[in-house]
């Protein structure tokens, strides 16, 4: 159940509201529109103004309305301190009066947006907005009073002390200036204010303790006059409602010094009179201040009428001081104690059935609930290992005790100066280990990724397996001996292989594109040597096909050149012949060969080839195009070449 | 958790800074140039709803100051009394001796007579038919002869109306633009009430807009003022009474109209 409200969104003024809200559907709608635009589009325009609006101004007063608690829904208690504080139908008019002004503007938004059907033009679009705005607003004006009342409520209602109506519960009350408040800041670390003039506590004010490692609450409360209910004041009040409504131990307070200005025979009065709302409580009487005057001071009528309260109603008398703190202590225990204990019965009372069985719930748990115990009644101690229980007691005056790190910091040079030995408490198997300096990091690596600590054990293990294995004579093979026909067999296949892969590597080469058109082998020509040595590789008779393939290439009738060995042919020149030829003949130059020039040697082509390669590689694999490429360039506009613009005439260029 | 009034218990115990009164008066003092400066530089819709309430507080000042003036007026009535004696019967009657009851007096003056003898609306600006009518043309007949009418302005149609067949109805008069009701002001009482209306008397554009009870400014309407509880000269209660209709009804989705006394 929830005890507080401090999460409620503030409540804006009315002024404010409107301006939230118009300002809201200003900036997410679009404000654009013309009365060219066909006439559909300007009444939806409008019409979604109107209900943006009418939405806003719903979801923020229904944000209201949840936002408050609804009294019909909260613990009596809290129910009644907000009559008290706030007067309950006040709260309720108020947050009705915000629902009804809900409703009036979704009536209002559904008019005019049915009117907006019917507009004929954008200037009737927009007054029927306009108008709808306004009665809008002019609805969410008359709140005005309404929201302001509110705002305070929250803000007053955000600063209440949560109070949890059903937890355990120790409630203050008393005369005023009867030391309530300095019991609950003795008690308790609330800092309430303690001043010495009646009604310094004017609501209620919590503070939280441990009892038991239990979470107790303890309330103070405002003092109490005694007069009827009706003219009790605000203040008084709240103590009256706290009093009534929860369920708690109820210490009433007595200032028997009457310093408070109220005398005894008062206080027993007031006493009386609201003892109807004790009714089912457990009760203590707390007499405060008995550093000034003891219940044993007071006169005998008085003391018999003091007497006569605790023996008529069930109800214990507590002494305590809180200046002295004199028993606030045993005023604490006392309470709690007797307190839980009646809500242990309690519960078990409600919890058990006519036969006297606790069942339901209470009856599920404890059905669930099995202490073990040692079988036969043995006696289990608590063990206590013999080192520890001879252990001697450390003592810093005994000249033969412990020494600690601390003794050895003194002896050392003192804090600062003296660094402890780390390595002094290490467990190893060789105590001259311990100061053994190892790497952390050795060859560059890290020594702590090859440390195995079971390594010994493990080579052990494989040790013993090889001997084992050696024992069986594993390794005594006599398959290692090799007759010629096998070798023969595996050479031979060697050389498959290699052949294989060597084909391979040629198709592969073949076939990968190189981005070139793909020819077919039937059109592609292939000179004769190849063919030869193809034939020859495969195993064929090589001259009879090589011939006739020459014959088949070779044109018929007489050759173009002159056989120079042609001895039969006349011989009829002179021998200056040859030189007058010789001179006729341009004089041949070496070709240049831009592929070879300045290449040495055979690494040198290849190196040149793979840095040829290199270099067209980006270009290749961006499909970039190269200087080779055929490329058009950027037609300009003809006002950017003719030369119209002075420079700096603009910075488009 | 801090709990009930402790803010104020802080301060009573603390005080407030060393500084605050200093503060605050600085504030106050910057007061009117951050109004200065938010009047000169704010910009757009801010801008907008910034003078708007400037103009509202300076209407405030204003009226303030010269309600201030008007009490301070010293009045002009003599100390003694007149030589002259006055009858019994004026004995009784004090006169305005300060200036604030005599221009409350004049004020008084002027508004009752503005509200006897101006008459509410003496003209009005005409309607054509092209805007009153909207052609409908749906369907094959209407589409070809286009002789359906939509009646684009709000209007009274009676209880016991029933619409005609859609064969002869000529004008539509659209149910979400029928009004029954009228925000009628009694000028004299100054009280606005919402009456239903009876009937349209007279819409000054056309007698055709009179006949089907089109409400636009200026329209003459009779409306049930049995709530108001005027009584004849001879004691019978009047319950239907003239009102001409003062706003644009299309434009503001409401009739407000004034009772013709």
């Amino acid at each position: 159940m929830k005890t507080t409200w401090k999460d409620i969104a503030p409540v804006p003024t009315s002024q404010e509201f409107l301006d939230i809200v118009l300002s809201r559907t200003q900036r997410q709608l679009p404000t654009q529109i013309r009365a060219g635009f066909k006439i559909s589009r300007i009444r939806g325009f409008y019409t979604r103004k109107v209900k943006y609006t009418q939405e806003t101004f719903c979801e923020k007063f229904q944000a209201i309305l949840d936002g408050f608690p609804r009294l019909a829904d909260i613990h009596p208690f809290h129910k009644d301190l907000m009559n008290t504080l706030y007067d309950a139908d006040h709260f309720r008019i108020a947050l009705g009066q915000v629902s009804t002004a809900k409703h009036l503007i979704e009536t209002v938004s559904r008019d005019y947006v049915r009117l907006i059907k019917y507009a004929q033009s954008l200037f009737q679009c927009k007054q029927l907005k306009r108008a709808a705005l306004g009665r809008m607003a002019t609805i969410c004006r008359r709140l005005k009073d309404p929201l302001v009342y509110l705002e305070q409520v929250r803000q007053h209602l955000g600063r209440l002390p949560s109070i949890d109506p059903n937890t355990r519960t120790l409630l203050i009350c008393g005369y005023p200036n009867v030391g309530k408040s300095s019991f609950l800041r003795s008690i308790t670390r609330a800092d309430v204010d303690v001043q010495p003039y009646a009604f310094t506590t004017k609501s209620l004010f919590v503070g939280h303790f441990d009892y038991k490692y239990l979470r107790f609450q303890a309330i103070d409360t405002p003092g109490i006059l005694d007069h009827p209910l009706e003219e009790m004041n605000t203040i008084e009040m709240q103590s009256i409602t706290a009093v009534a409504h929860l369920r708690s131990a109820i210490l009433y307070f007595m200032d028997l010094s009457e310093q408070c200005g109220y005398s005894v025979t008062d206080q027993i009065k007031l006493f009386h009179s609201i003892k109807p709302l004790f009714a089912n409580k457990i009760v203590f009487i707390i007499v405060n201040k008995i550093d000034v005057r003891r219940p044993e001071d007071l006169d005998p009528e008085q003391q018999q009428e003091l007497q006569e309260i605790l023996k008529a109603e069930d109800v214990e008398m507590l002494q305590v001081s809180c200046t002295t703190t004199e028993g606030v202590t045993a005023v604490k225990n006392a309470a709690c104690d007797k307190l839980l204990a009646e809500r242990v019965s309690q519960k078990l009372k409600s919890g058990s059935n006519t036969a006297g069985t606790p069942g339901g719930r209470l009856g599920d748990v404890l059905a669930r609930i099995h202490v073990a115990q040692p079988m036969g009644g043995v006696q289990r101690e608590t063990f206590i290992p013999e080192a520890v229980k001879n252990l001697q007691k450390y003592d810093k005056e005994d000249p033969n005790r412990r020494r600690l790190e601390r003794d050895l910091e003194e002896e050392n040079g003192g804090a600062g100066v003296y660094s402890f030995d780390m390595q002094r408490d290490y467990t190893l198997a060789d105590s001259e280990w311990k100061h053994d300096k190892i790497p952390e990091v050795w060859n560059g690596k890290n020594i702590y990724d090859f440390v195995d600590p079971d390594i010994e054990t493990k080579l052990a293990a494989l040790e013993e397996e090889e001997e084992k294995l050696e024992a069986d004579g594993y390794y005594e093979s006599d398959e290692s001996v090799e007759d010629a026909e096998d070798a023969d067999i595996r050479m031979k296949a060697d050389l498959i292989r290699e052949k294989r892969t060597l084909m391979r590597n040629e198709a592969k080469m073949r076939k990968s594109l190189k981005n070139r058109a793909l020819i077919p082998r039937s059109a592609k020509s292939k000179k004769l040597s190849e063919m030869e040595h193809g034939l020859d590789a495969a195993g064929y008779e090589v001259d009879a096909a090589g011939s006739r393939a020459r014959s088949q290439s070779r044109p018929r009738g007489r050759t173009a050149t002159r056989e120079a060995g042609d001895d039969d042919a006349m011989d009829l020149d002179d021998p200056r012949k040859a030189i007058v030829r010789a001179k006729s003949r341009a004089r041949s130059q070496a070709a240049t060969d831009r592929r070879n020039d300045g290449v040495v040697d055979e690494t040198a082509r290849s190196k040149a080839d793979r840095l040829h390669k290199l270099g067209q590689k980006k270009m290749n694999r961006m499909a970039r195009q190269g200087e080779a490429d055929r490329h058009t360039t950027v037609s300009l506009a003809r006002h950017l070449v003719a030369g119209k613009r002075g420079i700096g005439k603009n910075d488009r260029r | 958790m801090p709990q009930n009034e402790y803010i104020e218990r802080w301060q009573k115990q603390h005080g407030k800074r060393l500084d605050h009164d200093e503060r605050v008066r600085k504030r106050q003092a910057r007061e009117g140039h951050k109004q200065s400066h938010d009047a000169q530089n704010l910009r757009g819709l801010r801008a907008k709803l910034y003078q708007q309430k400037r103009h509202k507080e300076k209407i405030q000042m204003k009226k303030r100051i010269k309600a201030q003036e008007e009490k301070n007026v010293k009045s002009a009535a003599p100390d003694e009394p007149s030589k002259t004696p006055l009858p019994q019967y004026l004995l009784d009657r004090s006169q305005a001796t300060n200036a604030k009851a005599l221009s409350s007096a004049i004020k008084d003056k002027r508004k009752e007579k503005s509200a006897k003898f101006a008459v509410p609306l003496p003209k009005v600006k005409g309607i054509s038919e092209e805007e009153m009518f909207k052609v409908v043309n749906t369907g094959k007949k209407t589409h070809k002869k286009s002789w359906k009418r939509m009646i684009t302005k709000p209007t009274f149609v009676g209880n016991d109306f029933t619409r005609r067949p859609v064969k002869y109805e000529r004008f539509i008069r659209p149910m979400g633009l029928r009004y029954k009701k009228a925000n009628v002001t009694h000028p004299e009482l100054g009280v606005t009430v919402q009456l239903p209306i009876l009937s349209v008397k007279k819409n000054p554009n056309n007698p055709l807009f009179t006949q089907l009870g089109v409400l636009t400014k200026g329209t003459i309407i009779e409306v049930n003022v049995s709530e108001l509880g005027l009584v004849t000269t001879s004691g019978k209660v009047v319950w239907g009474k003239w009102a001409q209709i003062t706003n644009v009804p299309e434009n503001d989705g409401c009739v407000n109209a004034v009772l013709l006394v």
